[in-house]
């Protein structure tokens, strides 16, 4: 699975988490930059990168995540 | 007077563990216990509690359902002197924008109308006993903010405690005391349907680092079915490692 689609799964994800259709998501895009974006919410865009991917995230593993790039190379890394 | 306990919502782990310790030092008691096609999960007590543990399979998401049952304690079994309902459909970790409507009608058949039901069923004898315990399980959520995502939980857990003030105060002159314990988040099988990163970062965010367990919580609903707890009624009693504080 290349990046690019591993990163358009992930922001059709973040789309329906936000509830918000033209949200668009870049290796740099953090939780500064979405309002709702707090630890909750974090632990539910894991939850459903999880059953997308069929992978299954540590609490250690997710701790140091500091934006979507960092999240994409997780991913990667388990898929 | 021997003891008889109601309990609804016995197979669940918190259920069991409660059996085992109220029946542990009673062989004069006799527990009640209501199942919902899960009785097998009460073989292991039946056999180590032989005759003091009376299985009803019954689907308290059913009104009809819920009153035959009512009806059959009636005229087959001691009028309860405890009655302790910890029926819950497992919370589910849900926005609002996708509220199931369905499901929720369904908890609150279980967890609310059926306690209803039940309570005015079994209330009048514990009143005419002037004793009687009244036992509900609430959760942490209800006290302070709760967490985002579980709106229909918290709506039937309020709806509980709304009822266990109200009774409480309607019986206290009775002797009959109506609490609820509200434990945080405890690792059960109640926890199925919730993804292990929320139960994990639960664990990490309580003050003493870890969930509440079964084991954690039933001592403290042993002690407000107590004949101790006698002046003890309409409490709330948070069982969160710190986690909520009233």
């Amino acid at each position: 699975m290349t990046e690019q689609e591993i990163l358009s799964a992930v922001q059709d994800i973040f789309r329906d988490n936000f509830d918000d259709d033209s949200l668009e998501i870049t290796r740099s895009t953090c939780a500064d930059d979405i309002e709702d974006w707090d630890s909750l919410e974090q632990i539910n865009l894991l939850t459903a990168i999880e059953k997308k991917f069929n992978i299954k995230f540590k609490l250690a593993d997710v701790r140091g995540l500091k934006d979507v790039g960092d999240l994409l190379d997780l991913v990667a890394r388990m898929v | 007077m021997p003891y008889t306990y109601l309990i609804t919502g016995a197979t669940s782990d918190v259920g069991r563990a409660l059996i085992e310790r109220l029946l542990a030092d009673a062989p004069d008691a006799t527990v009640l216990a209501q199942g919902c096609g899960d009785l097998e999960k009460l073989a292991d007590l039946c056999s180590r509690f032989p005759g003091q543990v009376r299985p009803f399979d019954v689907d308290l998401s059913d009104r009809a359902k819920v009153d035959t049952f009512v009806q059959l304690l009636a005229a087959s079994a001691p009028a309860p002197t405890h009655f302790i309902h910890l029926p819950a459909l497992p919370v589910v970790n849900a926005k609002f924008k996708a509220f199931d409507q369905t499901r929720f009608d369904r908890d609150l058949e279980i967890q609310v109308h059926s306690a209803v039901r039940i309570c005015r069923a079994v209330l009048p004898a514990m009143a005419k006993a002037k004793f009687g315990r009244v036992l509900f399980i609430q959760t942490s959520y209800t006290i302070g903010c709760p967490p985002k995502n579980t709106a229909a939980y918290v709506m039937a857990k309020s709806a509980l405690g709304g009822l266990v003030k109200s009774l409480a105060v309607e019986y206290a002159r009775f002797g009959v005391t109506v609490n609820c314990v509200a434990p945080s988040m405890m690792e059960t099988n109640f926890l199925k349907d919730t993804p292990d990163l929320i139960v994990q970062a639960a664990a990490e965010e309580n003050p003493m680092g870890r969930n509440a367990t079964p084991a954690d919580v039933v001592p403290a609903m042993a002690f407000l079915l107590s004949d101790e707890a006698r002046f003890i009624t309409g409490v709330t009693l948070p069982v969160t490692g710190g986690s909520a504080i009233v």
